[in-house]
């Protein structure tokens, strides 16, 4: 996560680079610290030192760091050459390493040789079978390939020794849900939200999916999960509070002509509705009868 | 005491000093040695596993009030089941951390690099220094001390009738070797290998073992009372709703 002082630190910064101010290196540094992906500037700009050769032996050690940097941002713009060329002098200076092994694969990868690419992550794999890295790049391969099943075993398989590891989770929630996979989808988010109690995102994922797998249990406990989203936002989501209309509107459906033992919070789903029509009217005027039919269908709006 | 002792100033360019820069190089170069016999450890995978496991354990417990109480149930049981479950230990099976280090000879020759690069260098300085310099006072602190500091400052002479301000040439030995940690920290940087607790620290986490963990991790999850949040967040959401829409 890249907080609010740090992403003014970097805009600030990058203004400065582009206007020639100087500060690349820092530049490239805290887009490095920071994991974010600004790959044209950082080729730009890395390129820039890497063909000086005063600025580059001023760095010392880090110029192989930024060798790397710049590889990898070299790829993500398909500079097939400047990459390979990066790659090269790294592989020079560090025969046999993992990283540099690493770097192959991912321009294998870059270059759209699948099959290669695989071969060369298994064979890392086979010397270094505990990197992280090399795993998730073999999901993220299996997923470019759109072999879903494939990315889904690689990840389970990766996911039973590093279970702690929510990103990977996320993801294999997200491949769940897109494949229609909601139960499974709901497991992944249950376990993010485990781990991450207090991130609003995830409980109003596992609400969607909730709702999307339907049954009355489950609609309750997506409405159950929607609040929480709205309790966690502040009642900013609009996702959230279209998600308690939704979802009473459906149960209304579902235990009609039943007897309602357990009447749900009625206020919730008016709250809600009052709040989205409250927001409609700040921001999209336009499209407020809009909202006010779509409520009316759902019968929410008293 | 009447009269003070004189000390050559022979003693300060001879003894003092050398003995001091002495013990700084070779600080340095055990830390270089050490650098070089260090041997990368390959993490066991089992080890990674339980690990996160337990980062796994903990997660269920710490958050289990946000997640539906069958969902719970269904995890707990996953964790903790007596059959083939994930935190459960079989008796008797667990791998005497003793015989583990018997069995890898790695870790045994881990271990005697280290001590090898700690012990040997002391050795021979102690030696040199006993050799050379037993029996000089070498130095003079600037105010008096009790009798009680004599064992650690006269360590050499055994004259009573000495000032306990006067430092004989060995124990100024054990006061570098134990005195100069902070200088190593500051020309050697934060992590460097002469440090003498952390390695102390970690020869007693050897005896840490995954299992007993394991066992607690399960002990603990098994105790936790499932209370679902969730029913209370909806009223909580009105309230939110209720303020933003006043």
């Amino acid at each position: 996560m890249v907080s609010k002082t740090e992403e003014t630190q970097l805009s600030n910064l990058e203004s400065q680079v582009d206007n020639g101010g100087g500060g690349a290196w820092e530049y490239l540094c805290l887009v490095r610290k920071l994991k974010v992906r600004r790959s044209e500037k950082v080729l730009k700009h890395g390129l820039s030192i890497l063909n000086d050769p005063k600025k580059r032996s001023s760095l010392g050690h880090d110029e192989w760091t930024l060798y790397e940097q710049v590889a990898i941002a070299a790829m993500d713009c398909q500079c097939i050459d400047v990459a390979k060329d990066c790659i090269k002098i790294l592989q020079k200076r560090f025969p046999g390493s993992k990283r540099v092994g690493r770097l192959e694969a991912l321009l294998l990868e870059a270059m759209g040789s699948w099959e290669e690419a695989d071969n060369a992550y298994s064979s890392l794999l086979e010397d270094h079978p505990l990197d992280q890295a090399i795993h998730k790049r073999r999901v993220a391969l299996a997923k470019a390939q759109g072999n879903m099943s494939g990315a889904i075993e690689l990840l389970n398989k990766y996911l039973e020794i590093f279970m702690a590891d929510h990103d990977a989770w996320r993801e294999l929630a997200e491949i769940y849900a897109s494949l229609q996979m909601y139960k499974q989808a709901a497991f992944c988010y249950e376990e993010l939200i485990l781990s991450q109690p207090m991130v609003p995102q995830y409980h109003l994922a596992y609400a969607d999916v909730l709702y999307t797998i339907g049954g009355l249990e489950n609609l309750q406990n997506a409405k159950k999960y929607y609040a929480s989203t709205i309790d966690l936002t502040g009642g900013k989501n609009t996702r959230a509070l279209f998600g308690i209309c939704l979802c009473s509107s459906a149960m209304g459906q579902l235990s009609k002509g039943r007897n309602k033992d357990e009447k749900e919070s009625p206020e919730l789903q008016s709250l809600a509705a009052t709040a989205l029509e409250r927001d409609y009217k700040q921001r999209a005027p336009d499209k407020l009868s809009l909202l006010t039919t779509a409520l009316k269908s759902l019968k929410v709006s008293s | 005491m009447a009269e003070d002792l004189v000390l050559d100033t022979a003693i300060r360019d001879w003894v003092l000093i050398p003995l001091s820069v002495v013990m700084v190089l070779i600080g340095v170069l055990r830390n270089f040695v050490a650098k070089l016999m260090r041997s990368n450890q390959v993490p066991d995978a089992k080890i990674v596993k339980e690990g996160q496991l337990i980062v796994r354990a903990r997660n269920l417990r710490a958050g289990a009030n946000f997640i539906p109480p069958k969902s719970f149930r269904a995890r707990r049981f996953y964790f903790s089941n007596e059959e083939n479950g994930l935190l459960y230990v079989p008796k008797g099976q667990a791998p005497n951390p003793q015989a583990q280090m018997f069995s890898d000879p790695n870790m045994a020759m881990d271990m005697m690099k280290k001590n090898l690069s700690m012990i040997v260098p002391q050795t021979l300085t102690f030696a040199w220094v006993n050799f050379f310099f037993s029996g000089f006072v070498a130095a003079k602190i600037p105010f008096p001390l009790t009798q009680r500091f004599r064992s650690m400052l006269q360590n050499g002479i055994d004259l009573s009738t000495v000032d306990v301000s006067y430092v004989s040439s060995r124990s100024w030995y054990f006061l570098n070797l134990f005195g100069l940690r902070g200088l190593f920290s500051l020309i050697l940087g934060e992590d460097n290998a002469t440090d003498d607790t952390q390695r102390m620290m970690q020869m007693s986490g050897f005896g840490f073992d995954p299992t007993k963990s394991l066992g607690a991790e399960k002990d603990s999850l098994d105790i936790v009372q499932h209370d679902w949040a969730m029913p209370k967040f909806e009223q909580r959401a009105e309230a939110v709703l209720r303020k933003a829409l006043r």
